[in-house]
């Protein structure tokens, strides 16, 4: 057996720079020269933010919530997040290919480095979104504690499915267009502009609900964010188990994944 | 790193390496599955249509002591080029081993890692990140990596207004203040001018006298002459001489005077140049 396996373990800890050069570039390298800069990573969500409520809080306006832009809002940020990130990191491999060309490091630097640009910009944002909730709609409760952890595991759940798709797409190229045409539909499934009780209002049947709430992994990130900042509620256990069930999956998945397919990627790309 | 090997000490076991060979380097899903179908019901295995994957290591052993300067001859496509990658840990194998004490400093592919839109100093930044530095050990480096490659006032400007010497230049100042242990060196040296050249060979011999360890690929045989005690000589993916550079060189030269033998041995079938081992990753 070779004893190349490209990436141990111990290689992790001599890295760290890397990791914090390959930030700095991609935060750097996307707006170069542009008179906002950096700016730009939140003012293209925040016109994406504003232009969906437009549409769907003023000149659709399906289902009565108070305060519905915050409603939007706040489930909203979750779906940017997976939105933004999954298309950035699938690239990722075939984008820096000539950094893999160069050195032994471990490869899953380089999806890891554009999932923590992304993170930032959501974290950046759900701050923006809380600070504008929370004392709109009086929820400022012990259950904000829990807003961290929500956040958290979102990161390494979209964490867990970008080093995937990255390794994936690196091996077959029309994963990353699979992946954007599912965005589409996944982005209405998704309970951003109504939550799942509103169909029960409306005579769907029971398993639709259902199906909306749980057979969608994006939908209790949402839900419990909203939960939270919305509704000023802590999500319950129910969404929690989920949340520890779906992120884990999505790692342990993700990270075997790319186990077996970063060998060749050298040669590949 | 692995296995307690002395820094500067390389061991390779059996290596072997194959390449599939492939116009288009990416696979689509619908290949795949129509490949796989189609091969599992094709006769003998294998889609017909795809050539057979080139073997580019046929088993080759080498064992190398801290300090020692080692060339790799051989004709195009004989290995000496994944040689140096699966040393440098970039090119897995299929089967065999391979281990390597201490840090390794590997200048392949003179393309590979540079960004064009930063200026040289940011490129030196990325260099040594990619080899494990840390910031400050960067730091500490940087004005000696300038210096080095005596770019002036282009270190600041951005990479594409640089000629392929001044890259070379660059690509060299990074690895000559690594401080590495295995210094892996295939044949960039070549595109420097004379002066350059000459400053990189010294700044090797100090680095060997200092106890790296330099293998080096290259078609220069003056320069191996000067640089290096010992020389393997490869063919078609295996050893085919192992010694002092002098008689390596000379049964060497003999291979080359038979110029009508086929590139890849007899066995196998010309391979077409862009789909050679040797280029597999050619600049991007």
């Amino acid at each position: 057996m070779s004893s190349t396996s490209v990436t141990r373990p111990s290689d992790l800890r001599g890295h760290g720079f890397l990791f914090q050069q390959l930030v700095q570039r991609e935060l750097r390298q996307k707006y170069q020269g542009s008179v906002l800069g950096l700016v730009w990573y939140l003012i293209n969500p925040l016109l994406l933010l504003g232009s969906y409520y437009l549409m769907f809080g003023v000149v659709l306006k399906p289902i009565e919530h108070d305060d519905y832009p915050l409603f939007v809002m706040t489930a909203m940020v979750v779906w940017l997040l997976v939105s933004q990130t999954l298309p950035a990191a699938g690239d990722s491999l075939l984008s820096q290919s000539a950094l893999l060309r160069k050195a032994r490091f471990p490869r899953e630097i380089i999806p890891t480095a554009t999932v923590a640009v992304q993170a930032m910009t959501f974290l950046a944002l759900l701050t923006i979104v809380a600070v504008i909730t929370v004392p709109l709609r009086g929820t400022l409760d012990p259950a904000l504690l829990l807003l961290p952890f929500v956040a958290a595991l979102n990161i390494l759940a979209v964490q867990g499915a970008a080093l995937a798709l990255s390794a994936l797409h690196a091996h077959f190229r029309d994963v990353m267009p699979i992946v954007s045409a599912i965005l589409v539909p996944w982005f209405f499934l998704t309970p951003i502009f109504y939550e799942p009780a509103d169909l029960e209002l409306r005579d769907a049947p029971h398993a639709a609900v259902v199906a909306l709430e749980w057979g969608n992994p994006v939908a209790p990130f949402v839900e419990a964010t909203r939960q939270i900042l919305y509704y000023g509620h802590a999500p319950g256990l129910d969404l929690w188990a989920y949340m520890v069930a779906a992120t884990g999956i999505a790692l342990v998945g993700g990270w075997a994944i790319f186990r077996r397919l970063q060998r060749d990627l050298a040669v590949l790309l | 790193m692995s296995g307690g090997l002395e820094a500067g000490a390389i061991r390779l076991r059996d290596a072997t390496r194959a390449f599939d060979v492939r116009i288009d380097s990416g696979r689509t899903l619908k290949e795949v599955l129509v490949g796989g179908l189609r091969r599992r019901s094709a006769p003998g295995g294998r889609d017909p249509r795809h050539p057979p994957p080139v073997q580019a290591l046929r088993g080759v052993s080498l064992d190398i002591a801290p300090r020692e300067t080692v060339a790799i001859v051989g004709r195009n496509g004989a290995g000496k080029s994944s040689t140096l990658r699966v040393l440098a840990g970039i090119v897995p194998l299929d089967s065999g081993s391979v281990e390597i004490g201490g840090r390794v400093a590997a200048l392949l592919d003179l393309a590979a890692g540079f960004s064009r839109d930063f200026s040289g100093r940011e490129n030196i930044v990325m260099g040594g990140a990619l080899y494990g530095l840390s910031r400050r050990e960067v730091e500490e480096r940087m004005e000696a990596m300038v210096a080095f490659s005596e770019l002036g006032d282009f270190v600041d400007l951005p990479l594409k207004t640089y000629s392929t010497g001044m890259l070379v230049r660059l690509a060299f100042a990074i690895v000559a203040e690594l401080d590495a242990d295995v210094l892996l060196i295939d044949e960039v040296l070549a595109v420097g001018d004379g002066a350059f050249q000459r400053k990189c060979e010294e700044r090797i011999a100090q680095q060997v006298a200092g106890g790296s360890t330099l293998v080096l690929v290259s078609h220069d045989l003056a320069l191996i002459e000067r640089t290096c005690e010992r020389t393997v000589l490869l063919d078609n993916g295996r050893v085919a001489a192992d010694g002092p550079t002098a008689d390596v060189l000379a049964e060497y030269r003999h291979v080359l005077e038979d110029a009508s033998a086929p590139v890849r041995g007899s066995g196998a079938p010309a391979v077409p140049a862009g789909a050679d081992a040797d280029r597999q990753d050619s600049a991007s």
